[in-house]
């Protein structure tokens, strides 16, 4: 199991390469040391959230800003850890500290496509554990590459705009309907309109304006749809 | 570096955040369950944070916006939302975007 979970993670690594050299130059760049952007792939582990500090960090937002932001953006881990835990409920505190700790998206879409919750195999996790094993080397490696090479390359190549655009790349298969792209676009202008606000806040009235449209959003196509089904 | 402490603390306070986010329901091992309400702002929230970071990085440049073919990061962002949309691939999203960004760095900015 634990080989399967290896092999069927490869495919992810390939794409996870370049995100994390992004992140490694990203990092370094905004201002932390070499060891705390060691640390911070090592004990954070989580792209977007490390990409999306990264702004703040160069602004000098508020510690709390930042950390209100890496929560925001990794919600959707919340959603994966509801819909994993039935999976690893007989395992170990340890174990299942462990495999909270080590997932990531790629993982976790392959791992529930993969296996049904109702499916009695006792060894399941260790396909989940092997798979997100390689993917965690990946992300260290190419990590420290950005961390300890990306400082050779030019400022005038405009590198850390890298972070943006891996952003914009994962930012794309969360927008599943229309209500998730209009609360995304309300938030996109917010936070163009209150780009001068004071600690950053603008980025928080961002979110709660998008996802308050979002959700207004779709409980209008849910009222429309309502309508034509009585139509 | 003088404000070592900041970046040991956004290091420390970052990885507590992401693990709680990982761990809510994995760790306690229990039948709880997401209420419906929680799962809706869940289903909004991290798309909302990351295009409200991704807008201004793209459109402004020193606090006002330069919407404009000249911008490098205006068009690089463009080009990189076309690239996601088209492909799904964050690879060729990030190889496409910086090279849109690097074409207008050297040929129009």
């Amino acid at each position: 199991m634990l080989r399967e979970g290896i092999l069927g993670a490869t495919s992810l690594l390939l794409g996870m390469i370049p995100f994390g050299i992004v992140a490694g130059v990203a990092m370094v760049s905004a201002g932390l040391t070499h060891g705390q952007a060691v640390a911070m792939g090592i004990l954070v582990f989580a792209g977007s959230a490390q990409l999306a500090v990264v702004p703040l960090l160069v602004a000098k937002a508020p510690l709390w800003v930042m950390y209100a932001t890496a929560l925001v953006v990794n919600l959707r881990y919340v959603i994966y850890s509801a819909v994993l835990a039935p999976y690893f409920g007989h395992l170990s505190r340890l174990w299942r500290a462990l495999l909270a700790y080590i997932t990531v998206d790629g993982m976790f879409a392959l791992f529930i496509g993969r296996f049904a919750v109702d499916e009695r195999r006792s060894d399941r996790h260790w396909y989940y554990f092997g798979g997100s094993l390689l993917l965690w080397l990946g992300w260290q490696v190419s990590s420290w590459i950005g961390i300890f090479v990306g400082a050779l390359i030019p400022k005038a190549w405009m590198l850390e705009f890298a972070s943006t655009v891996s952003l914009i790349g994962i930012l794309m298969p969360l927008f599943y309907d229309r209500a998730v792209v209009a609360g995304a676009l309300a938030a996109g202008a917010v936070a163009l309109a209150a780009a001068k606000w004071p600690l950053n806040l603008g980025l928080l009235a961002a979110v709660a304006a998008g996802v308050a449209v979002g959700l207004a959003a779709s409980r209008l196509g849910a009222t429309r749809n309502a309508q034509k089904g009585a139509a | 570096m003088s404000e070592s402490w900041y970046g040991w603390l956004l290091v420390a306070g970052a990885s507590l955040v992401v693990f709680f986010t990982r761990a809510v329901f994995i760790l306690p091992g229990a039948r709880l369950r997401l209420p419906p309400a929680a799962e809706k702002i869940l289903r909004y929230a991290p798309a909302a944070a990351l295009m409200a970071i991704v807008v201004p990085d793209t459109a402004m440049v020193h606090g006002a916006w330069v919407v404009s073919l000249y911008n490098p990061r205006f068009v690089g962002g463009l080009a990189a939302f076309a690239i996601a949309a088209a492909t799904r691939s964050v690879t060729l999203t990030i190889v496409g975007g910086m090279a849109a960004l690097t074409l207008v760095r050297l040929f129009l900015a």
